[in-house]
């Protein structure tokens, strides 16, 4: 594959253009030779079968991949043009830039406005911005008239939906561009599961999205674009609908129409 | 297909084979009085030695006993109380500094192979016996660096006494923290000492303290380190490079003199009562700790 396969008109420029990547840990290559492009405002999904790749593949975006032990990355991913791979970029400044929200929710022992100042804390921002923007941040997150102002208490104490929206709010705190989320429905209940799936079709108005996701029916309903992997590659990407009504490849329909995976 | 329930069994079948059900019963027997019996061993002794020092201290314990210096035979236990705790804060201070630091650069920094050698390292310093630390403390504080006798040889030997204890716990304390939220807090855009620092640090703190309060039990607790370091003194501690009574000395000094009233066999008693008394509550001081971590992090996943 040399070129990304495009589904659909694009206006701008791609936000996140990732070229050639390859991912391999010590004995098994985990991405091979991927290239796509992710669009600005826009929620694109991620799927495929376990072990396909999907959850490196985000790791890989905001240079997180590399955290864990013997793990080499070749090939290119470009935010807004700039290479992240770049040896002269800080890797905390693209995780800044390209924000991540977990699997499960992973609240920091501390109070609910400590988590969300978190990020801003790290980058020694002024106390009244501060509020302003913990505030903001949990409203974004749906998750402030909930909370009846009651900030002070631990995140801990949060029921699971809750938790994953007060992670979702710390990761919007920072003002990132990007938000990667690594299956962040899969240990809720589906009430918490659908209000983080309409928090994430609002949140397209002003990030870009990159979903990964097991369950079909979630992609089907927030993302614009969908990408399928298998085995480390990446078998097609397109529109949505385009994807799981008329796929191109044989492989998409099998695994869309629920054959194996 | 239907399930054919209990088809094979007729009439009777409640009541199974009597030989096999005397022998559960039996073992039950033996489990219900054994066990609980056990338990009394062990104990026993605690209660036996608490009572033993207590009937032999109480009588003349006063509170002169913990305000005077000692004065001939007799007198109290000031000077050892001041000489213990300087003893055990130079060491904590000491052990607690280096101890977390390492565990620290051990649990987070390390490479593995070194991590697994430093681990091994830190037992095996645990498990020196404390009169060799105590020989070695006193070849290497007290004669080659011609300190002679003194409060800071004792200190530092006490110290290296405690480290490891500390030094695996906090090692312990920051291996514990969920990876989940070292790479959350890295997803932030936290660098390692930010993580250690903002993250990790609370949630390891409360076992990290239990660790150094441990420690301190078992460090007010010890002879054999201060015996050939710190010296003996009659009087408080007058400075790091004069030498000290503590406690445990107190015992070691005073045990075999003759039992008369007022005398150091008393003063002997005196201090092992006090001594028990302080161990027993930096263990309650452990358990509330404890207790408190185990309150904090709840709801954390592990």
């Amino acid at each position: 594959m040399t070129e990304p396969e495009r589904g659909g008109p694009r206006g701008s420029d791609p936000i996140l253009s990732v070229r050639h990547l390859t991912v391999r840990a010590p004995n098994r290559t985990i991405l091979d030779d991927v290239s796509l492009d992710f669009e600005d405002r826009e929620v694109a999904a991620i799927i495929g079968p376990s072990g396909c790749g999907k959850t490196t593949l985000v790791r890989a975006l905001n240079r997180m991949a590399e955290v864990a032990p013997g793990i080499r990355i070749e090939g290119s991913v470009r935010y807004r043009g700039e290479e992240i791979y770049d040896p002269a970029v800080n890797p905390v400044l693209v995780r800044q830039r390209i924000g991540m929200v977990f699997q499960r929710p992973v609240p920091f022992p501390m109070s609910i406005y400590e988590n969300v100042a978190f990020g801003l804390r790290l980058q020694g921002i002024d106390e009244e911005e501060l509020d302003r923007t913990v505030r903001r941040s949990l409203e974004q997150a749906g998750l402030w008239k909930e909370l009846d102002g009651d900030v002070e208490r631990s995140g801990l104490t949060l029921s699971g939906g809750q938790q994953q929206r007060l992670c979702i709010a710390r990761a919007l705190a920072v003002k990132p561009r990007i938000l990667l989320m690594d299956e962040p429905a899969a240990s809720l209940d589906p009430t918490a599961t659908q209000r983080i799936e309409e928090l994430i079709f609002d949140l397209r108005k002003e990030y870009a999205v990159i979903l990964v996701t097991h369950n079909m029916q979630q992609a089907a309903r927030v993302a614009e674009r969908t990408a399928f992997f298998y085995q480390g590659r990446l078998i097609e990407y397109s529109d949505t609908h385009q994807l799981f009504e008329n796929p191109r490849e044989k492989l998409t329909e099998s695994y869309v129409t629920g054959r194996f995976g | 297909m239907t399930a054919v329930v209990g088809a094979a069994e007729g009439p009777g079948d409640l009541q199974g084979s009597a030989a096999r059900w005397r022998r559960r019963y039996a073992v039950d027997r033996i489990m219900r009085w054994g066990l609980p019996l056990a338990l009394l061993v062990v104990l026993a002794p605690l209660f036996d030695m608490i009572y033993w020092i207590a009937v032999r201290a109480l009588p003349t314990f006063t509170l002169a006993t913990l305000t005077t210096d000692q004065v001939g035979l007799g007198g109290g236990l000031y000077a050892m109380i001041v000489g213990s705790f300087t003893l055990l804060g130079l060491a904590t201070g000491f052990a607690a500094a280096v101890g977390i630091a390492a565990g620290m650069y051990t649990a987070e920094y390390a490479p593995p192979p070194v991590a697994r050698w430093a681990r091994v390292a830190g037992n095996l310093l645990a498990g020196i016996p404390a009169i060799v630390l105590g020989y070695f403390g006193y070849y290497a504080l007290v004669l080659y660096t011609h300190w002679g006798y003194t409060t800071l040889a004792g200190g530092i030997t006490l110290g290296v006494f405690m480290v490891p204890f500390i030094y695996r716990t906090a090692d312990l304390a920051f291996a514990n923290v969920p990876s989940e939220q070292r790479e959350a807090a890295l997803a932030m855009g936290a660098r390692p000492g930010q993580y250690l620092t903002r993250v990790a640090w609370p949630i390891a703190l409360p076992a990290i303290l239990s660790g150094v309060f441990l420690a301190m039990a078992i460090g007010l607790g010890e002879t054999a380190p201060l015996l050939y370091t710190a010296g003996w003194s009659s009087t408080p501690v007058a400075g790091l490079f004069q030498p000290t009574s503590f406690l445990t000395g107190a015992i070691w000094n005073f045990y075999d003199y003759p039992a008369t009233e007022g005398s150091f066999q008393a003063l002997a008693f005196q201090a092992a009562f006090l001594l028990l008394v302080l161990v027993i509550g930096l263990n309650v001081v452990v358990q509330a700790v404890a207790e408190r971590y185990r309150r904090r992090t709840r709801g954390m996943r592990a």
